[in-house]
């Protein structure tokens, strides 16, 4: 038995040793020699290669993909001797990118939501200002910066450490109310709501003309209180609200005043019967059959539901509605889009760049725009029929609104308030209970 | 017999070794990461800052969510395995009471699992609860039962009674096959002599049947508690976007942590914490394991 011990720890150490041997270099080495930095890089000679890599937040079967796909496959055609390799990693990424890059992989291009880049990844990318001065071949002699929507480049700057430009976004989206155009058509409703009574007024009309106007998700439901709130405290508020150790801030009567509201929703019969446990994407999918008009949510939805909707349905979009007596308007929404990224240490941050530049201009912004049924970055392209509604809200949005103004920012605050939204909205609690249940769970 | 001993390290060693990379490594780094506060699960050793037990108090006193994800998975493992073993037992004595179509029956109920629980948890979610066109309600109406069939099953107040019963539901076939190919192992002469003797159904099932496989039934309630434990895809799928009081798991609320949250990296993560999550998850189930060993040490059998 001894000796089977010590055969056995013979033949770990050696193994142990192997693989110690190996250690410093990760597991499953890149596919490219590692990252080397940008100041050590020879810069490439004419003709010589350069090897880029992207690694995706998109599945290859999404349209995003497969037109981001062809615009780098155009990108590779105008500059011989640059290659592209896309590792379509999905949502995954939120998982895989970090290791990946620690354990030295080569990941010269990146890609998710902004805050997410610029926060939760934000010792991986490159400060992109100098590269927003310049012009390029698609943006006709105009530096990038002129071209791109200024909205996106200052949401990237108020997400980043030092107030700087570290990303390029694309697919923008707006936390807007999408509806059905012909269901306000046949209630009589000649022009969106813009302020709370109109709304009320609509939602009569279209409950009048046999629609039921307003349902939600599980996932999205917290949005209805939190935009509320925020039309009437401003856009820091829910964040304060469910921060609040002591609770004190839930007596405000601004937060009675908002739950009010989606109680007078839920008591007028505006609210469909399964709101309180629509589990996403039931609710949305009401509004794609035809059953349910108005559903606060991204403009994504626009593609998300495609399936079900077809190009054909009436998208139309208007923003949540300013609130008597409240300090923020129409002017003010909860807008993102995913954005692009260059890993600090990549060895051609130009030629990255320049891709990043000929996805988000030109003949890709408008293809990606057309085929995700999404909004373009550039401001010069045609938006998508879909959300030609939207591009007005777009155009009139100055203050940003965190997401679902923040309510959800506790991790475990946020699904107290969510599903005591979801009581509010099925009528199952009053505005008070609400108040008294969401103070009680902070 | 030297030789023979060479060849079985030279065996051994790969599992071994495989062992010891891929799970005792990462078992003894998520430990040692447990008392120090960090953000990336591949930060470097140096930038951790040691906490002590800090995470494991602020998991316990601070975090409602993760307590709410603690209560959901006891009373999942509680209620629902005594569901899932009283159910999965009587189907199980059943079978092998030598009825027709046993393997027909047997596979049926074991069908659920062949399923993905994606799949499986969406057409329960989008089709089963559904108050518009789902089975509970349509069955409901049917019966005449119109006003209970308009309940939304998946509103607050009962998700987790619909999650519990989704999950409970597609179990009962994993169990099932365990205890039938355990009763089938019992030797049928005990069976029939008691039969001689005038024992009826239950008196076979208590006092031979239950007896006799209650080495397997421990086993099950160790993989039951494993399970339960990781209790992921479930919750997922009742949830989607963001966890929720009714539907959190801990293994759920540990990847919020450690990987930010779903819809918008919206959570501060945690990563420390996230691994005090997963070691208080690995000392419930060595717990569960110890406990039921103690339990069941006395009905070892062998025929």
């Amino acid at each position: 038995m001894k000796r089977l011990f010590s055969v056995l720890a013979l033949v770990l150490s050696i193994s142990i040793v192997l693989a110690a041997c190996g250690s410093p270099a990760p597991a499953e080495p890149a596919p490219a020699a590692p990252a080397a930095p940008a100041e050590t890089a020879p810069a490439p000679a004419d003709g010589d290669s350069i090897h880029l890599v992207y690694w995706s937040m998109w599945n290859n079967t999404e349209p995003q993909a497969q037109v981001l796909e062809q615009g780098i496959r155009d990108f590779e055609a105008r500059n011989p001797g640059v290659t592209v390799e896309i590792n379509w990693a999905g949502r995954e990424i939120r998982q895989t990118l970090s290791p990946a890059i620690d354990n030295g992989m080569q990941i010269d291009i990146f890609d998710e939501d902004t805050q997410r880049v610029n926060e939760n990844w934000g010792n991986y990318i490159l400060n992109l200002e100098k590269y927003y001065e310049e012009s390029y071949p698609t943006t006709d002699g105009v530096p990038y910066k002129d071209v791109v929507m200024p909205a996106l480049q200052s949401l990237s700057r108020s997400f980043s450490a030092d107030g700087g430009l570290y990303t390029v976004g694309y697919q923008p989206f707006a936390f807007i109310f999408m509806y059905n155009k012909d269901h306000f058509a046949d209630a009589g409703i000649a022009s969106v709501p813009k302020t709370w009574e109109e709304f009320l007024d609509a939602c009569e009309k279209l409950k009048a003309a046999g629609y039921t106007p307003l349902t939600s998700d599980n996932e999205y439901i917290s949005g209805l209180f939190g935009y509320h709130l925020a039309k009437l405290k401003g856009p820091d508020f829910g964040t304060d609200l469910v921060n609040d150790a002591s609770g004190a801030l839930w007596d405000d009567p601004a937060v009675l005043e908002a739950a009010k509201a989606i109680e007078a929703l839920a008591a007028n019969g505006y609210f469909d019967r399964n709101a309180e446990g629509n589990i996403w994407p039931a609710g949305q999918q009401d509004i794609a059959i035809g059953t349910v008009t108005m559903y606060l949510n991204g403009t994504w939805l626009v593609n998300e539901i495609m399936g079900s909707t077809g190009p054909e349905f009436p998208w139309g979009s208007f923003n949540y509605p300013a609130v008597s007596g409240g300090v923020s308007g129409i002017e003010a929404a909860n807008y993102g889009s995913q954005v692009f990224a260059i890993n600090k240490d990549c060895a051609h941050p130009d030629k990255a760049f320049e891709l990043l530049v000929h996805l988000t201009t030109g003949e890709w912004d408008a293809k990606l725009a057309q085929e995700s049924f999404g909004v373009p970055v550039a401001g010069t392209t045609d938006w998508p029929v879909q959300l030609s509604e939207a591009k007005a809200v777009f155009e009139s949005l100055t203050t940003l609104y965190p997401w679902v103004a923040g309510v959800e920012s506790n991790t475990d605050v946020g699904p107290v308030v969510r599903q005591n939204v979801q009581r509010l909205a099925g009528g199952s609690i009053t505005a008070e209970q609400f108040v008294a249940n969401c103070k009680s769970g902070t | 017999m030297k030789k023979s001993k060479t060849m079985l390290a030279v065996f051994i060693a790969p599992a071994v070794l495989t062992f010891l990379i891929a799970f005792l490594y990462p078992i003894i780094r998520t430990v040692y990461m447990s008392f120090f506060a960090l953000e990336n699960v591949t930060d470097k050793m140096d930038t951790w800052s040691f906490v002590g037990t800090e995470n494991f108090i602020t998991l316990f006193t601070q975090s409602p969510l993760y307590v709410q994800s603690m209560s959901n998975i006891t009373r999942i493992w509680l209620i629902g395995g005594a569901g899932v073993f009283v159910t999965a037992l009587l189907f199980s004595a059943i079978l092998t009471s030598g009825i027709r179509f046993k393997s027909f029956f047997r596979a049926v109920i074991y069908l659920p699992n062949v399923v993905s629980a994606v799949a499986m948890g969406t057409m329960w979610v989008q089709y089963v609860y559904n108050p518009r066109f789902g089975l509970v309600s349509t069955v409901l109406n049917f019966l005449g039962f119109k006003e209970l069939a308009q309940t939304q099953l998946t509103s607050p107040a009962y998700v987790f009674y619909a999650l519990m019963i989704a999950y409970s539901f597609g179990m009962v076939g994993y169990f099932l096959l365990i205890f039938v190919a355990a009763i089938d192992g019992i030797p049928f002469d005990y069976f029939e002599a008691a039969t001689i003797e005038g024992a009826n159904f239950f008196n076979r099932f208590f006092s031979i049947t239950l007896p006799l496989i209650a080495e397997n039934i421990r086993t099950c309630i160790v993989l039951w508690s494993v399970a339960v434990v990781n209790f992921f895809a479930w919750s997922m799928v009742f949830s989607p976007l963001q966890p929720e009081n009714g539907t959190v798991s801990p293994v759920v609320y540990m990847y919020q942590l450690v990987f930010g949250s779903n819809i918008m990296s919206t959570v501060q993560r945690n990563v420390g914490v996230g691994a005090a999550v997963g070691v208080t998850l690995s000392l419930f189930v060595i717990v569960i394991f110890g406990a039921t060993s103690f339990i069941f040490r006395k009905y070892k059998v062998e025929y």
